[in-house]
């Protein structure tokens, strides 16, 4: 590839960080308490397992390609259209991503933000942005993370800490939840979060060190696992699992509840949203710029600035055929497992396949 | 392609200055401070209009109507930074009515009155009246927590007989009667004398299955004066009964909150007279065990506090042993009226203290084979056994020496 190879393995951490960290954090306790009530750290913990093979199976077999990024290697790992296959259904999945990260950020919006605004308008501005920011290349891409990733990690430290003074420790006991009765699907649904940090095997072929990509990935994402469990942890201390099943989007709620001392700021709600806005931004960038890249890579096209645009009024269609929000949660958990079999297991077969037949790069 | 840049810049600067859709100045809100409920008594419910229902079709839910009492800032009056000397007379707050069959209800004939859109962005106060607290407040709840406007920051409090009477008090302290009824509160937080305890913190306890909320009780004193009058403790999400004030010191002890801001007076033995004592610091720690197939409780307390005030001088404080005489009656007055506090809110069914939590929490296997849900709690809630070991100490004496 034409690319230069500039991504530093801090750089790449830093983008699986931001990329993991999206729009997901507002749900997450909810699904973590409704899977194990006072078990939902653990339920996160477990969860992350499934994320941690996943990334670890991508980088894995980037390693063994480094010039190459998933949707290329596959055709020699797999052959031809079964590799084409496995990509198209990437694609699919991923773009199906980026436009349920655009609904559930203009849902969020309307309800409780922008109540006039039509929530056309939230998601188009959202796509644009990415859209307009994916013509950029790798490694710009890369920076653009960089820049947003101690804005998105601050203020959702500040509020975890700061509202610990109205936790109450017996929230979070027995740890493995009173009635643990959807604790593998919870696992799963939370695992399901982390999956856009796929976006690693576009990175490693533009990684001026691939041979650390492995620590980079497994360290941004230990970062990102830990932010999310203390975000679990801090809401279900401070509002219990049965209250936190109430809400819609318990850390928001958390933010609203939360103020600094000395009355600087009465409510972190404010902050919280901003953030939270890059946030989902820098995550649906990474989607989109992954299903972008997954097309050019599919039809050998030299250049990826051509789909950005086209495939925009697509991913805002698929955005808005759902009914509402509460559909939108269901197809978010249903899609996020399933997508599992793509982002966990299509790369486990490929990488066995490789293995087995000893396909390795050469170089 | 520059052409295409320039298009799409065109786009995104309509979209950002086309104008904004959730653009509303703040005179034409109307800013609501406080709201207060009441059940809607007969000639009320007959004025009502027919707003979100027709007597045909969306027909309301079989409840008793409510009467919500609202106090509106009025733009521009509200004063800000420190008062000027007269000439301003004028009441910074309006007061309206509106009566409905739910709360939503309400608030919609109340809207239909008034020219300015509702803003609850800045709801401090919701007064409950007692009738209403003792019917149950799930459905006015789930209208609050529902609405993104409404902090969970707000305080709400039951007051004695009628709310809307709270929403017209006007202190001379503060300019706007909400305010002042939120101050009272929050110094009230402050000083040790009533729990945190604002919307947020109700909702919590009202979720968890093994711990009833409580609310501040309020009642008018004079004519423009407010006291907080005990705690108002539900079971589940119905008022059942209310302490005095004192006993909101004993609840607070039992929880280990601080600071301590309740005083209480102490017989020194064998003498008629006695001292006033004021805690300063609470700190508890709950053991459960199970015994016979019950929840058994062993609270330990240890309170340490202030002498404040001795109404004689026929002894001194300085005698040997005094000390240590006034600290056993203490720990042994401090254990009765806890253990009678906790059998009153028994009777009633309402876990104020949240054992149930520390049997959910500790003891999950019991809690998943007997309890699992929260009426299953108030009942066993009845039968379970609390051993209360307060332990008192005087530490100061302020500043005379005997």
């Amino acid at each position: 590839m034409e690319h230069p190879r500039q991504v530093t393995a801090i750089g790449a951490a830093m983008v699986i960080t931001s990329t993991i960290i999206g729009v997901g954090v507002l749900p997450l306790p909810r699904f973590a308490s409704e899977a194990a009530d006072t078990g939902g750290p653990l339920v996160t913990l477990a969860g992350t397992v499934p994320a941690f093979v996943g990334l670890w199976l991508i980088t894995a077999l980037g390693q063994r390609f480094p010039e190459k990024s998933i949707f290329l290697y596959s055709e020699d790992i797999i052959g031809k259209w079964p590799g084409r296959l496995g990509s198209a259904l990437l694609i699919l999945f991923f773009a199906a991503l980026s436009a349920l990260t655009a609904r559930e950020f203009g849902e969020v919006v309307v309800t409780a933000v922008l109540k006039k605004t039509p929530l056309e308008v939230t998601v188009i501005v959202m796509l644009l942005l990415a859209a307009i920011s994916s013509r950029n290349d790798v490694v710009t891409f890369s920076y653009l993370h960089q820049f947003y990733l101690p804005f998105i990690l601050a203020p959702g430290l500040l509020i975890a800490v700061y509202s610990l003074k109205n936790a109450e420790p017996l929230y979070l006991l027995p740890i493995w939840g009173n009635e643990p009765k959807a604790f593998g699907e919870g696992m799963l649904t939370i695992a399901s979060l982390f999956q856009v940090s796929f976006i690693m095997s576009l990175l490693i072929p533009s990684m001026s060190r691939p041979w650390k990509a492995m620590r980079a990935g497994l360290s941004g994402m230990a970062i990102a696992a830990g932010f999310y469990l203390l975000i679990v942890i801090a809401t279900i201390a401070v509002f219990g699992p049965e209250e936190t099943k109430k809400t819609l989007w318990p850390t928001l709620e958390l933010a609203r509840m939360t103020s600094l001392p000395a009355n600087v700021l009465e409510r972190l709600d404010a902050i919280f949203l901003i953030i939270w806005v890059t946030a989902v931004f820098t995550t649906l960038l990474s989607s989109y710029y992954l299903t972008i890249h997954a097309i050019s890579n599919l039809l050998r096209l030299r250049d990826h600035k051509m789909f950005t645009f086209f495939l925009l009024p697509f991913v805002f269609m698929l955005s808005m055929c759902i009914p509402n929000v509460l559909d939108l949660y269901a197809i978010i958990r249903l899609l996020g497992k399933t997508g599992l079999i793509l982002t966990v297991i299509y790369p486990l077969l490929l990488f066995t396949t490789a293995w087995i037949r000893k396909r390795r790069e050469a170089s | 392609m520059n052409r295409l840049k320039l298009g799409f810049g065109l786009c995104l600067i309509s979209i950002f200055l086309g104008g904004c859709w959730d653009r509303l100045e703040i005179e034409d809100r109307a800013v609501v401070l406080g709201i207060s409920i009441d059940e809607a008594d007969e000639q009320d419910a007959e004025a009502e209009s027919n707003i979100s229902h027709k007597n045909d079709s969306f027909v309301p839910p079989k409840i008793d109507k409510m009467r919500i009492t609202a106090q509106i800032a009025v733009p521009g009056r509200i004063p800000l930074g420190p008062e000027k000397g007269g000439g301003t007379d004028q009441i910074p707050v309006w007061v309206v009515q509106a009566t409905g069959h739910t709360i939503d209800d309400a608030m919609m004939n109340l809207q239909q009155q008034i020219s300015d859109q509702l803003f609850f962005g800045h709801l401090r106060v919701i007064v409950l009246s007692e009738a209403v607290a003792k019917k149950g407040i799930e459905s006015i709840s789930s209208y609050f927590r529902r609405n993104s406007e409404v902090r969970r920051l707000t305080w709400m409090m039951v007051s004695e007989g009628k709310a809307e009477h709270t929403m017209n008090v006007a202190p001379p302290l503060e300019r706007v009667p909400a305010l002042y009824l939120l101050a009272t509160l929050d110094h009230a937080v402050q000083m040790g004398k009533f729990p945190n305890d604002f919307l947020g913190i109700y909702w919590i306890t009202s979720s968890s299955k093994g711990r009833d909320p409580y609310l501040p009780y309020i009642r008018i004193r004079g004519k423009e004066n407010i006291e907080i009058a005990g705690l108002a403790y539900f079971s589940g999400d119905k008022m059942v009964g209310v302490t005095s004030p004192l006993e909101i010191g004993f609840f607070m002890a039992i929880k280990g909150m601080n600071p301590g801001g309740y005083s209480a007076f102490v017989r020194v033995p064998g003498i008629e007279r006695s001292i006033m004592f004021r805690t300063t610091h609470r700190k508890s720690s709950t053991q459960l065990t199970i015994q016979n197939g019950k929840p058994h409780f062993k609270v330990r307390l240890s309170l340490e506090g202030n002498l404040e005030e001795k109404s004689t001088e026929t002894f001194s404080l300085t005698e040997p042993g005094i000390l240590d005489q006034i600290e056993q009656y203490l720990s042994r007055e401090a254990k009765k009226s806890y253990t009678s506090l906790i059998a009153t809110t028994q009777r009633k069914g309402s876990d104020i203290f949240g054992f149930g939590e520390y049997v959910r929490a500790k003891a999950p296997a019991y809690w998943n084979r007997h309890i699992k849900t929260s009426e299953a709690w108030h009942e066993m809630y009845k039968e379970i056994t609390v051993d209360i070991e307060p332990i008192l100490k005087i530490r100061r004496v302020g500043m005379k020496s005997s």
